[in-house]
């Protein structure tokens, strides 16, 4: 395996942009959920 | 079955073989048989991921779950984002700095030999019957609906992979379980259009999530508060539960559980190896949502057509032969009687859009539920298994879908049962390898010695785990709710080992080894309070107590061995 830091990051300039995006992703999930919930109640 | 089910049935397994054994060519050392040489791309390690993770009882008891209990069984994957960013932040950067091949090698260097080989221990006993099971658990639910022989079953459900699995190891592992999730997603997608092709002609996609959701099963988010009573901590599936209970149990199995971190160290780099977990947890979600939104389609399909009084046709006939015969009939008759009735409100509701028919299918569908309870009870009380929810969605296909179609949804129930058995089999021989054998000998071995011994260990695996199923057929379901129960003991304490070694950097060996097994002790007796109904403790609650337990009392170990 090669040493992390010669790998360019995919997408984002940082990992901690990539963890802030998996976390609003995850976010918008839970609103569109909830909203399925209370529009088909 | 038809004989065209049987012709797709046997070329998709066939086929699917003969890719494993095509794809078997890799390096004659460990770091080739057990981890592909580190050279997956991060798609590919995403795919072994999410092959390693659904069983066939995912595809099998998902939709079931839907139609009887709704869509909130999807809060359960809430904790898994937040578990693949920990995983990235923590356990990927160790584990492939250090090159290891096993988690628990970490645990030793980090420790001493004895956490390292009890942590490993709990994982080969949990995961060893745990696989067996996995065997098992879907070749009963086959053998019972299509009336085949539970032996053969098991051995072609747990059998054939073992020869790809021993002659290609992670390599042909990671190949295959690519080219059955393409075959499952398609499969379910089909069945899932299915569903709504024989739904009554003016009723669409929308209109059937419509119906089931004012009748309780959109509930896709749930809270865990019940007005008057605060927090329910027995609620099984809730966003609360979801988030911590489920975060927990999710980071015990991905970052603790060799079946899952041997996929992710099979990545070519670190980049790719935590783009394919963080993709995991972005996909994840809305996949099992897709599954189960299956179930709601298939609950709303029984609106309108007969539904059976219990899924399971085998006691459902045992039950007739039985002297609760009468009573059998009689909650028949009523459950037919109520499906006349919600047949007319869902034509009434259609023209009027009425709160008034809605009530009205609300009332019905609770008569419906209890009659289905009712119908449970006697099939317990006739001494049968009276969870049926694994069979709803296969009843379905069997009784509707198309010719060809069945024999697809057969193949894909072996497909995902392979994806995660050989998994399992690759991770349970890699622990054996490298925390015992390579471990505890004293001789020097070449490196073809240690990759043949790795496919003896592979083979090994693979017989004890058929035989588990086997057992499991002799004996009946109880041995399933025995095995998941273990799991669910003994993960907690595995993550609570590793968060120590990676948070508490002042708690040695002894310490934690001594709050490991104080931990579990706490465990095991929440567990028999809850079963004995002094307290009320939804069982996902255990793994972060288990987890948490170990921190604390490592550190009082550790206080105590200081003073």
């Amino acid at each position: 395996m090669k040493p992390d830091e010669k790998d360019k990051i995919p997408l984002f300039k940082t990992w901690r942009q990539w963890y802030i995006f998996v976390v609003l992703v995850l976010l918008v999930q839970i609103i569109i959920f909830y909203w399925i919930t209370e529009y088909f109640a | 079955m038809n004989q065209l089910d049987w012709i797709v049935l046997i070329t998709t397994l066939a086929g699917i073989m003969a890719y494993g054994i095509y794809k078997s060519r890799t390096t004659r050392n460990l770091d080739g048989y057990f981890l592909s040489n580190r050279s997956m791309p991060w798609w590919l390690v995403l795919l072994s991921i999410m092959g390693t993770q659904a069983s066939a009882v995912t595809f099998l008891a998902a939709p079931g779950q839907a139609y009887t209990d709704g869509m909130r069984f999807v809060q359960y994957y809430f904790g898994l984002p937040l578990v693949a960013i920990v995983v990235c932040v923590t356990f990927i950067p160790v584990f492939t700095r250090l090159k290891l091949i096993t988690a628990y090698e970490y645990l030793e260097k980090r420790f001493d030999t004895k956490t390292r080989t009890f942590t490993s221990s709990l994982f080969l006993i949990q995961r060893g019957l745990s696989t067996g099971i996995s065997i098992f658990a879907p070749s009963i639910i086959l053998s019972t609906l299509l009336d085949w022989n539970i032996y053969w079953t098991n051995l072609f459900m747990g059998g054939l992979l073992i020869i790809y699995t021993v002659s290609g190891g992670a390599r042909a592992v990671a190949y295959t379980q690519q080219l059955q999730l393409v075959i499952i997603f398609a499969g379910m997608f089909i069945a899932g259009y299915y569903v709504v092709k024989h739904l009554p002609a003016n009723v669409g996609f929308t209109d059937a999530l419509e119906v089931g959701g004012k009748l309780g099963r959109m509930n896709v988010i749930t809270t865990g508060f019940t007005e008057g009573k605060g927090f329910d901590w027995g609620d099984r599936y809730n966003i609360i539960s979801g988030m911590i209970g489920g975060f927990f149990l999710l980071l015990s199995y991905f970052g603790a559980d060799q079946s899952q971190v041997g996929r992710y160290l099979t990545a070519r780099s670190m980049t790719e190896s935590r783009i394919g977990v963080l993709m995991n947890g972005i996909v994840k979600v809305p996949m099992q949502f897709l599954i189960l939104l299956v179930g709601i389609l298939v609950f709303t399909f029984y609106q309108f057509n007969k539904a059976p009084a219990f899924f399971n046709q085998k006691e459902l006939t045992r039950l007739e032969q039985s002297p609760h015969r009468q009573e059998l009939v009689l909650l028949q008759e009523r459950q037919q009687v109520i499906q006349e009735q919600k047949k007319a409100v869902l034509t009434e509701y259609g023209v009027s859009q009425s709160e008034a028919s809605i009530a009205q299918l609300r009332v019905l569908q609770g008569s419906s539920d209890s009659v289905r309870k009712a119908v449970q009870s006697l099939v317990k009380k006739n001494g049968g298994d009276d969870n049926d929810t694994n069979y709803i969605f296969l009843r379905f296909v069997i009784d509707y879908l198309p010719v060809g179609l069945v024999g697809l949804l057969i193949a894909i129930i072996f497909l995902a049962s392979w994806g995660s058995i050989a998994a399992a089999l690759n991770s349970l021989a890699s622990s054996t390898v490298i925390d015992f054998h390579k471990r505890f000998s004293r001789k020097e071995a070449s490196e073809e010695y240690d990759y043949k011994i790795s496919k003896w260990y592979t083979l090994a695996w693979g017989l004890f785990c058929m035989s588990v199923a086997m057992f499991a057929s002799n004996i009946g379901n109880s041995l399933i709710e025995a095995v998941n129960l273990l799991g669910s003991l003994f993960y907690g304490t595995i993550l609570g080992v590793f968060l120590v070694a990676f948070y508490c950097k002042s708690v040695k060996g002894t310490a934690v080894f001594a709050g490991a097994i104080v931990a579990e002790l706490l465990v095991v007796l929440l567990f028999m309070l809850n079963e004995y109904g002094v307290i009320g403790l939804g069982f996902l609650w255990l793994n972060a107590i288990g987890a948490l337990a170990v921190v604390g009392f490592s550190y009082v170990a550790k206080l105590v061995w200081k003073n």
